[in-house]
């Protein structure tokens, strides 16, 4: 005998619950009935059409991902986690954790026992066709405890049942003081709610108090534990035995139905489309539009509860509030494209908010797609670029740039146009003996460190000093990484320039790449797929020459703050080599905020519309940041960062001259 | 009356009369500082681009001024975004955006 | 009764304030933090547009500034208001009651090795306007040594907001045109480059200095602002520009390039400012109470300004300046500061 058959046994003999109202049913659930079948139908039909909206190809990778066992653990542990439990917020502010779990999780497990509880005492009514819907969800109202008959079974769910409604409810104290004191809870700012969120917030604040005073009426009637029978004790001492519960039952169910009823509206339908979302982001699935397939999954998961305001280095102006991603993703669900457009163009990509959503929302994905919609069909050529056949197109200056290359590593790149004599006037650097090596260290430093001749010249040190073998691409110029292009929204040009760079570095025969751009680590990373060549940046690269001795440092109790570039850092994960090495010289000091929550300089070429001015205010509220452990020397490392904070430092108005501004290679030459 | 063969050959010369100010406002409103060049060459100067291809912000500018839209999507077309010119401009003038407004402006699609 | 007047900074501007002050009868104590009096005229060695040397400058104006109590190597500690005067605290220990101030502060030079595309402290050949006159001076610098080509940069750290500096500095494009002829005069064999964005030779004799450098010397004038510097293998500089007459990006390998360092107000200035509570404009140079008819005049009764504090000026108009302070001064001694009954109103009125 099955467990359940064996507990609907007992249940017929002796039963622990009769109903009260044998019809099963009362006018007051209609309501909810509509609210909800309202959002059920939503929903529903919701999904259908976005996931048709996906090409066929990742549709079936969609449904195939939800076969895969390993997928399956992790969909199950996001959902738990990222849903339920909101493990992201509790790790960094562990309050506001506190409370959307306890609305989340909590009211979860209210709608769980209550099916449980039908589903052991009064199991027909799970049917739909016999009030399953709502049944479960008032179940309270409709029955009687048998008395005499309760066992300990019984009196554990009540306990349970009440408990949940304690949790939620003190989690529903903390988001109405949150409303009027957020810092409290860790957030200087919170989303401004639009009026369908305003409606389902209100009904969300009332249907847990109308549910603990609904249930605490008929407490004594339905059962209940310390919770509802506590509070039922005091009714009967205030009114005496006139307790009118009717009202009560109907405010309850007009809430949740007006609640319902509201979210497909407003931000409440992330608790929904969250689960959507995870399973297709676990699948693996890109949005290749801002708003069509993928992303409107990604966007309707957006909660809006606003911790990508504060993660948002633009907000040091109250002004520039308007530009962050929950606005964004909220105009992109209204199709505002007039605001859609200027909030994509003045993201600096910093990519905090995408670190710190507690859903994963790759808002600065949506808005690189949303400016390729205006961008990418720009009229722009790069027929001069050296694409197809190689050394045709190679002519006059081109040829002298990228003779570097190619004289360098035996003419691998073909031996056009008497290219090869006219490098050889050009400056051009010392082939070191031994030709085509695969061991051998190619530089590349990439547009913006030309306008830093630190950089270069401190990596030139080093490397010399480290005997590392090697060869500068682009000493006389060369061509974009393409990664300011994929930020524009231009990844069709973007895929040019890749093309033509990396036909002339795998033409190079170098064995590693090292790159002392952040921006151009990223895309050579993560687009480039060079064949046989391992791409480093110029702080790893650097630790890895002093963790195996090739370049001798000396410590020094210099206080060192390291700055994380946004594509360095959040950009590719590379936190721990540049500070492993910076401790072998200095004596490493905390910023305020550091790692992935650390705050954009300023500088990035992400923007495309923010100006000097605000960019000067953003670079100064970063200083500030990295200026709290009292630091003597500030270390980057990326041109821009360099640039910016080094202007920030020599411009600002704060007494700070006396802090140096240093590249990462520049730290490690004597 | 004589034609003396401009009707033939049309003039060269920059005619300010063909200033199409409608345009130039739009394109002002989505870049403000499309006015304050003060031409000192900087941008052409460091241009990643210029290297290969004739490319200048700074003339793309003036063409917009001189009624030459065509020469400044000429001048324009081979950019790589990369902001080598936004370093360098000593006015701070947001060249990145500037080149893609000028390109959406006086684009003829 | 002789009046105290405080003047702060020996520099031109201070020299000549004195110089005609003392000659009205006044007690003047004049400051300087650093060990010499003389400012940046000291460490120039011949100045435009004539070429007279700089030190028959300074050597006339200390001839004229003798008799003045004369502190060097001092700096304000501490400034407090009175009634009517100012109690001032030097650095040296001594406290000086003055009725009046003349702030002449002047300015820095651009710090170079903020404008790193350039390279300055970074690329062996790269020098400032300053270093080149110390080069003048002393005949011997490691980094000249026969230069075949030469490079001037203008408007290094002027008309830049990127420096932080938006407004031009006047001097530079013609001590540019004079050394682009001394370098010239040097190493005949030399060529020599100028990039400016506009040359701004507004005085009087400097278009002659102009064509001249331009006629007898064969100076290049190339009218595009130098951006990007990189160094080559064997030291030289390979100097990035776009010649916008031609309209075409440029480049020239150079042996030696010279920075055009322009004026910022000074850091020291600014201290003294900020102890008397004195206002800066956008600038970061002195405000004065009206740009045209009272330039001499700070905001604060009997605070008065002279010379490059409230701005770029050439040596004459900073000459000309001290000798306007020293009559506004003058002025306010004589017709304000005695009335001790009327004083607030006659601020009111006159100030």
């Amino acid at each position: 005998m099955t467990p359940l058959l064996y507990l609907l046994a007992i249940q017929a003999a002796d039963p622990e619950v009769i109903d009260r109202i044998p019809s099963g049913y009362s006018h007051f659930v209609i309501p909810f009935t509509v609210g909800i079948t309202f959002m059920l139908c939503w929903i529903g039909v919701g999904c259908v059409r976005l996931l048709a909206a996906i090409p066929k190809a990742d549709r079936i990778k969609f449904w195939k991902s939800l076969l895969i066992p390993k997928t399956i653990v992790k969909n199950l542990r996001d959902l738990f986690g990222d849903c339920l439990f909101h493990v992201k917020i509790w790790m960094r502010k562990p309050l506001l954790g506190y409370m959307h779990s306890a609305i989340a999780f909590g009211w979860f497990m209210l709608i769980v026992l209550g099916h449980i509880e039908v589903a052991l005492f009064v199991p027909a009514r799970l049917n739909v066709t016999r009030g399953g819907l709502f049944y479960p969800i008032f179940y309270r109202y409709f029955v009687w405890v048998n008395p005499g008959h309760t066992t300990l079974r019984g009196s554990f769910f009540f306990f349970l049942m009440d408990f949940f409604l304690l949790y939620v409810l003190s989690g529903i104290a903390l988001a109405v003081f949150k409303r009027f004191r957020s810092i409290v809870l860790g957030m200087r700012h919170t989303t401004k709610p639009s009026l369908a969120d305003r409606i389902a917030l209100y009904s969300l604040w009332l249907i847990f108090p109308l549910r603990l005073l609904a249930e605490s009426f008929t407490a004594d009637l339905s059962g209940g534990s310390f919770l509802t029978v506590g509070v039922n004790h005091f009714w009967h001492f205030l009114f005496g035995d006139k307790l009118w519960f009717t009202p009560c039952w109907w405010a309850y169910s007009i809430c949740l139905g007006l609640f319902f009823a509201a979210m497909p509206f407003s931000r409440y339908m992330h608790i929904l489309t969250e689960v959507l979302w995870i399973l297709l982001r676990n699948a693996g699935i890109q949005p290749n539009h801002p708003r069509k397939g993928v992303a409107e999954a990604e966007i309707y998961a957006c909660s809006s509860c606003g911790l990508c305001l504060d993660a948002c280095p633009m907000n040091v102006q109250k002004k520039n509030l308007k530009y962050s991603s929950v606005y964004f993703i909220r105009f992109l669900r209204r199709h505002n494209e007039k605001k859609i457009n200027a909030i994509a163009d003045k993201c600096l990509m910093c990519d905090k908010c995408h670190a710190l959503c507690p859903v994963g929302v790759d808002a600065p994905a949506l808005r690189r797609a949303q400016r390729a919609t205006v961008n990418d069909t720009l009229p722009y050529d790069y027929s001069y670029l050296p694409l197809a056949v190689p050394g045709s197109i190679l002519a006059g200056e081109t040829t002298a740039t990228l003779g570097t290359l190619r004289g360098g590593t035996g003419a691998s790149l073909g031996d056009a146009s008497g290219g090869a004599e006219r490098s050889e006037a050009v400056e051009r650097p010392k082939v070191l003996p031994g030709t085509v090596s695969n061991n051998k260290v190619l530089y590349f430093a990439g547009c913006m460190t030309h306008l830093t001749p630190r950089i270069i010249k401190s990596v030139e040190k080093v490397f010399k000093e480290a005997g590392v073998e090697y060869e500068f691409a682009d000493r006389d110029g060369g061509i974009c990484c393409g990664r300011p292009l994929m930020l524009a929204g231009k990844a069709e040009a973007a895929s040019k320039v890749i093309e033509a760079n990396k036909k002339l570095i795998e033409g190079s025969g170098c064995g590693t790449l090292v790159l002392s751009c952040p921006i151009c680590y990223k895309i050579f990373k993560e687009e480039y797929h060079l064949e046989g060549i391992k791409v480093v940046h110029y702080t790893q690269f650097i630790n890895e020459l002093i963790a195996s001795g090739k370049l001798k440092v000396e410590k020094s109790e210099k206080k060192i703050v390291y700055h994380d570039p946004c594509e360095l850092g959040r950009g590719c994960g590379v936190y721990f080599e540049p500070r492993a090495a910076l401790d072998q010289v200095g004596t490493l000091v905390k910023a305020a905020k550091e790692y992935d929550e650390s705050v954009c300089c300023g500088g990035s070429l992400g923007s495309l519309t923010l100006d000097t001015r605000d960019r000067a205010k953003i670079s100064e509220s970063s200083l500030e940041n990295l200026l709290a452990g009292d630091p003597e020397t500030i270390v980057t490392a990326c041109p821009l960062c360099l640039k910016t904070f080094s202007e920030a430092v020599s411009n600002s108005r704060l007494p700070i001259k006396n802090v140096a501004v240093k590249d990462f290679a520049e730290v490690f030459c004597r | 009356m004589v034609d003396f063969g401009f009707g033939l050959v049309p003039s060269s010369r920059i005619n300010l009369d063909l200033f199409d100010r409608e345009k130039y406002e739009k394109l002002v409103a989505m870049e403000p500082d499309a006015k304050i060049c003060m031409a000192c060459g900087s941008c052409t100067a460091v241009c990643t681009a210029g290297q290969f291809t004739p490319t200048s912000l700074r003339e793309a500018i003036e063409d917009v001024f001189n009624a030459k839209d065509d020469k400044a999507l000429e001048a324009l077309k081979a950019c790589q975004l990369c902001g080598k010119c936004s370093m360098v401009c000593p006015r701070g003038i947001n060249t990145r955006h500037l080149i893609l407004s000028i390109t959406k402006v006086y684009s003829k699609k | 009764m002789k009046n105290n007047i405080l003047i702060i900074g020996g520099g031109p501007a201070g020299l000549e304030a004195s110089a005609q002050l003392q000659r009205m009868g006044y007690n003047v104590i004049l400051i300087e933090k650093s060990p010499k009096l003389g400012g940046h005229l000291a460490k120039w060695d011949r100045l435009f547009p004539d070429s007279v040397q700089a030190e028959e400058v300074l050597g006339r104006l200390l001839k004229g500034a003798e008799g003045v109590k004369c502190f060097t190597d001092t700096d304000v500690r501490a400034i407090n208001r009175l009634d009517k005067s100012y109690n001032v605290r030097l650095t040296n220990g001594i406290t000086v009651l003055s009725d009046a101030v003349l702030v002449a502060s002047g300015f820095d030079l651009f710090d170079a090795v903020k404008k790193e595309e350039y390279g300055y402290g970074i690329y062996d050949q790269v020098m400032t306007n300053a270093d080149l006159e110390a080069y003048f001076k002393s005949g011997s610098d490691r980094r000249i040594e026969k230069p075949g080509k030469i490079g001037f940069a203008h408007c290094v750290g002027s008309r830049d907001e990127k420096s932080g500096c938006r407004s031009c500095s006047k001097v530079c494009c013609a001590t540019a045109v004079k050394q682009a002829i001394e370098m010239k005069q040097a190493f005949p064999d030399a060529e020599v480059f100028c990039f400016y964005m506009d040359l701004r030779l507004f005085g009087r004799h400097y278009e002659d200095i102009y064509l001249k450098a331009q006629k007898e010397y064969g100076v290049r004038f190339i009218r595009g602002r130098v951006a990007e510097v990189s160094e080559n293998y064997d030291g030289t500089l390979l100097v990035k520009a776009e010649d916008t007459v031609a309209g075409k990006p440029l480049k020239v390998t150079l042996d030696l390039l010279v920075l055009m360092a322009g004026m910022r107000p000074s850091a020291s200035g600014k201290a003294i400012g900020d102890l008397l509570e004195m206002s800066v404009e956008e600038d970061g140079y002195f405000a004065v109470r009206s740009g045209i008819a009272a330039g001499q005049r700070s905001p604060i009764p009997g605070i008065f300004l002279a010379g490059a504090a409230t701005g770029p000026k050439t040596l004459p108009e900073t000459l000309a300046d001290a000798r306007a302070a020293a009559m506004e001064v003058d002025r306010y001694l004589t017709e304000i500061f005695p009335d001790a009954k009327n004083y607030k109103q006659l601020v009111r009125e006159r100030w």
